[in-house]
C-alpha cells in the first residue's frame, strides 16, 4: 500500500505472526461465526465495489477499450509504465544489496548490540512520509549538507543540483524500504540452524564458501518475501515522487493523480489505476503462493 | 598469502564498518530534520547559527496546521475505533477456524494492504460521490477504516491464534456461557493485542497522504496533506517542526505498543 508508512510496521507484524502455529486439534469456537459478516459486507461495499466500479469507468460507453489501447500503444504511456517498473525493480535490488549484510550482521554478529541495530533499522518507520522527503530535500539541496561536505573535501568545485529527480527519489525510497527488507530477511537467516554452517566449516569450507553454499541458499525464502513486498510498495508510492521527483520522473501513481487533479480525464485515470492494480494483484498472488508453499513445507 | 585468521578479521572488520555506515545512512535524515526544527532562520541553511522555538509556535498560530491537526487526530481515533469494532470479532472467529474458506476470508480482510492507496483513493472518491457522500469527513473516515482493518485483524488474529484454547475450555466446563467466557477470559488475554492493533491503525492514519488527498477540502484536510501543499509553495523550518511533533507522537505510541504487546519477533 502506498508509500512508506502506508505499510509501516507490517513487516514487524509479519515476522511476529509467521512464527505462530495454528493449534493442532480443533479448538472450541464460542464467538458466533456470523460476526464475520459485518466486516465482509463493509469491505464489499466500500472496498470491492469502488474498485469494480472503477473497471466499468475505464471502459467508456462510447469509446470502449480506447483508454487501454492508448496506454499500451502510446510510447509516452508505455515509457511511464516502464519507468514505474524499472524504478520498483531498481529500488528492490538496491535494498536487497544493502539490507542483506545488515540482516546477517543483526542475526549472527550483533550480540548485545542487536536491540540498538533493530532500532536503527526500524527508525525510518517512525517518521512521517513528509518528514523523510523533506529531510532529503534539506540534505541534497544546493546549499545542503551533502554539497557542503563535498565542497569542503574539494571533490566538487560548485554545488551539484541533486534535490530533484531520479537520484533523490531512489535514495529516499531505498531508505524507507530497507526496514521491510531487513525484517523479511533477518527471520529467514535466524531460522537457519547454525550447526549447518558449523558443519560446513568443520568439513573445511571457508567462511565465504559456507556463506555462498549454505547460509545464502537457505535464506532465499526471506529474500523473495522481502523483494515482493518492496517491489509492491515502491510500485504504488506517490508522495516521495511528488516531492522529490521534480517532474523529472513520471510514474503511474503520479499520472493517476494528475488525471484526477489537473487533466480531469477520469475514465483514463481509471484505466491507469487498473493497470497499477493489476501489477499489485500479480504481486499479491506471488506473495500468497509463497506463503502457501512455505506452509506446505512446514507441515 | 593471508592467514585464516587475517581473513576472519578482515570480514568482521568489514561488517562492522559497513554496519556503521549503514547506521549513519538510516539516522542522518531523521536527525537533520529535528535539528532544522530548532533553527531561528526563516530558511533552511547550514550550519545553524541561532536556535529557537519559533517554528513550534508557528504550528500553533498558523491556522491550517492547527485545524488540520485536529482533523487528523479525530480521524485517527475514530477510524481505529470502527476498524476494531468490525475487525476484532472477525479476527477471533477466523483464527479458530480452519479450512480454505476461513483462509480466503482472512486473505480478503488483509488485501487492502496490497492495493496502492492512490488507486483506492481514486476509486473510492468517485464511488462515494455517486452514493452521495462526496468529499466529507464521513468519506475520509470510511477510507481510513478500510486501510486500518488489516492492521487490527493481523495483530489480534496473530495473538489469539498463538493462545491456547485451554483457558476458554476450562471456563466453559466450569459453567460460563459464551459471553461470560469472552468477557472474563478471552478479552483480558487479547486486550493488549487490540490496543496494539489500534495504535498501529492510529499511526497509519496519522501518516496517510495518498488516501486523504482525494477527500481534502478546507474542513477535511489532514495535517500531512496540508504539509504537502505547504511544501510545494514554501521551504521553511515549520515543516521540520511539524514533522518533529509527529515523530514524538509516533515514538510515544510505539513505546506504548512495546509495553502492551512487545515488538517481539522483530528479529525472528
Amino acid at each position: 500500500m502506498g508509500d512508506g508508512k502506508g505499510a509501516t510496521l507490517i513487516g514487524a507484524l509479519d515476522a511476529g505472526i509467521s512464527v505462530v502455529r495454528r493449534p493442532r486439534r480443533r479448538a472450541i469456537q464460542f464467538v458466533p461465526r456470523s460476526l464475520v459478516l459485518p466486516i465482509v459486507l463493509f469491505l464489499i461495499v466500500f472496498f470491492v465495489l469502488p474498485l469494480a466500479e472503477n473497471v466499468f469507468r475505464s471502459f467508456d460507453p462510447e469509446t470502449g477499450r480506447e483508454h487501454y489501447v492508448k496506454i499500451f500503444t502510446d510510447v509516452y504511456y508505455l515509457e511511464v509504465i516502464a519507468v514505474t517498473l524499472a524504478l520498483s525493480l531498481g529500488v528492490t535490488v538496491l535494498c536487497l544489496l544493502i539490507a542483506y549484510p545488515v540482516s546477517y550482521t543483526l542475526v549472527r554478529h550483533s550480540g548485545r548490540w542487536s536491540g540498538v541495530l533493530v532500532f536503527i533499522v526500524i527508525a525510518p518507520l517512525l517518521t512521517s512520509i513528509i518528514m523523510r522527503s523533506f529531510s532529503w530535500l534539506v540534505l541534497l539541496s544546493r546549499q545542503g549538507l551533502v554539497n557542503g561536505v563535498l565542497l569542503d573535501m574539494g571533490l566538487i568545485d560548485r554545488p551539484i543540483r541533486m534535490s530533484a529527480g531520479l537520484l533523490p527519489v531512489t535514495i529516499a525510497l531505498v531508505h524507507v524500504m530497507i526496514p521491510f527488507m531487513v525484517l523479511s530477511i533477518a527471520p529467514a537467516i535466524q531460522a537457519i540452524n547454525p550447526r549447518l554452517e558449523e558443519s560446513a566449516r568443520i568439513l573445511g569450507a571457508s567462511r565465504i564458501r559456507t556463506f555462498l553454499t549454505v547460509t545464502f541458499p537457505l535464506s532465499l525464502d526471506g529474500v523473495a518475501t522481502g523483494m515482493i513486498l518492496v517491489f509492491m510498495m515502491v510500485n504504488g508510492s506517490f508522495v516521495t515522487l511528488q516531492i522529490l521527483g521534480g517532474g523529472a520522473v513520471q510514474t503511474l501513481p503520479l499520472l493517476i493523480y494528475q488525471q484526477f487533479n489537473l487533466t480531469r480525464d477520469f475514465g483514463f485515470g481509471a484505466a491507469m489505476s487498473n493497470v497499477l492494480l493489476a501489477i499489485a494483484i500479480i504481486c499479491l498472488w506471488l506473495q500468497i503462493s509463497l506463503i502457501q508453499r512455505r506452509g506446505a513445507e512446514a507441515r | 598469502m593471508l592467514t585464516h585468521r587475517a581473513v576472519e578479521r578482515l570480514i568482521n572488520g568489514g561488517l562492522l564498518f559497513y554496519t556503521l555506515a549503514f547506521s549513519i545512512f538510516m539516522l542522518a535524515p531523521i536527525l537533520i530534520v529535528v535539528i532544522v526544527a530548532f533553527s531561528a532562520n526563516s530558511y533552511v541553511s547550514f550550519p545553524i547559527e541561532n536556535w529557537s522555538w519559533r517554528w513550534f509556535q508557528r504550528l500553533y498560530e498558523y491556522r491550517p496546521y492547527f485545524d488540520s491537526f485536529v482533523v487528523t487526530l479525530k480521524l485517527a481515533v475514530l477510524s481505529a475505533f470502527f476498524a476494531c469494532l468490525l475487525g476484532v470479532p472477525a479476527a477471533l472467529v477466523l483464527s479458530r477456524s480452519r479450512g480454505k474458506f476461513a483462509n480466503a476470508v482472512m486473505t480478503f480482510m488483509l488485501s487492502p494492504l496490497s492495493i496502492p492507496s492512490i488507486v483506492l483513493g481514486f476509486a473510492m472518491l468517485f464511488y462515494l460521490s455517486r452514493i452521495g457522500l462526496g468529499v466529507s469527513f464521513i468519506s475520509l473516515l470510511i477510507a481510513h477504516v478500510v486501510a486500518s482493518i488489516p492492521y487490527i485483524v493481523r495483530t489480534v488474529g496473530g495473538q489469539y491464534r498463538s493462545m491456547t484454547p485451554g483457558f476458554e475450555e476450562s471456563a466453559m466446563i466450569l459453567g460460563c456461557n459464551g459471553w461470560q467466557t469472552f468477557w472474563y477470559v478471552t478479552f483480558p488475554m487479547i486486550r493488549g493485542a487490540i490496543l496494539a492493533g489500534a495504535i498501529f491503525a492510529l499511526i497509519i492514519s496519522i501518516d496517510n497522504v495518498s488516501l486523504s488527498l482525494f477527500f481534502s477540502s478546507p474542513t477535511t484536510a489532514t495535517l500531512p496533506v496540508v504539509m504537502l501543499s505547504y511544501l510545494e509553495s514554501s521551504f521553511d523550518p515549520s515543516i521540520a517542526a511539524a514533522s518533529t511533533v509527529q515523530l514524538i507522537i509516533a515514538v510515544v505510541l510505539l513505546f506504548v505498543i512495546e509495553r502492551l504487546y512487545g515488538l517481539r519477533g522483530i528479529t525472528g
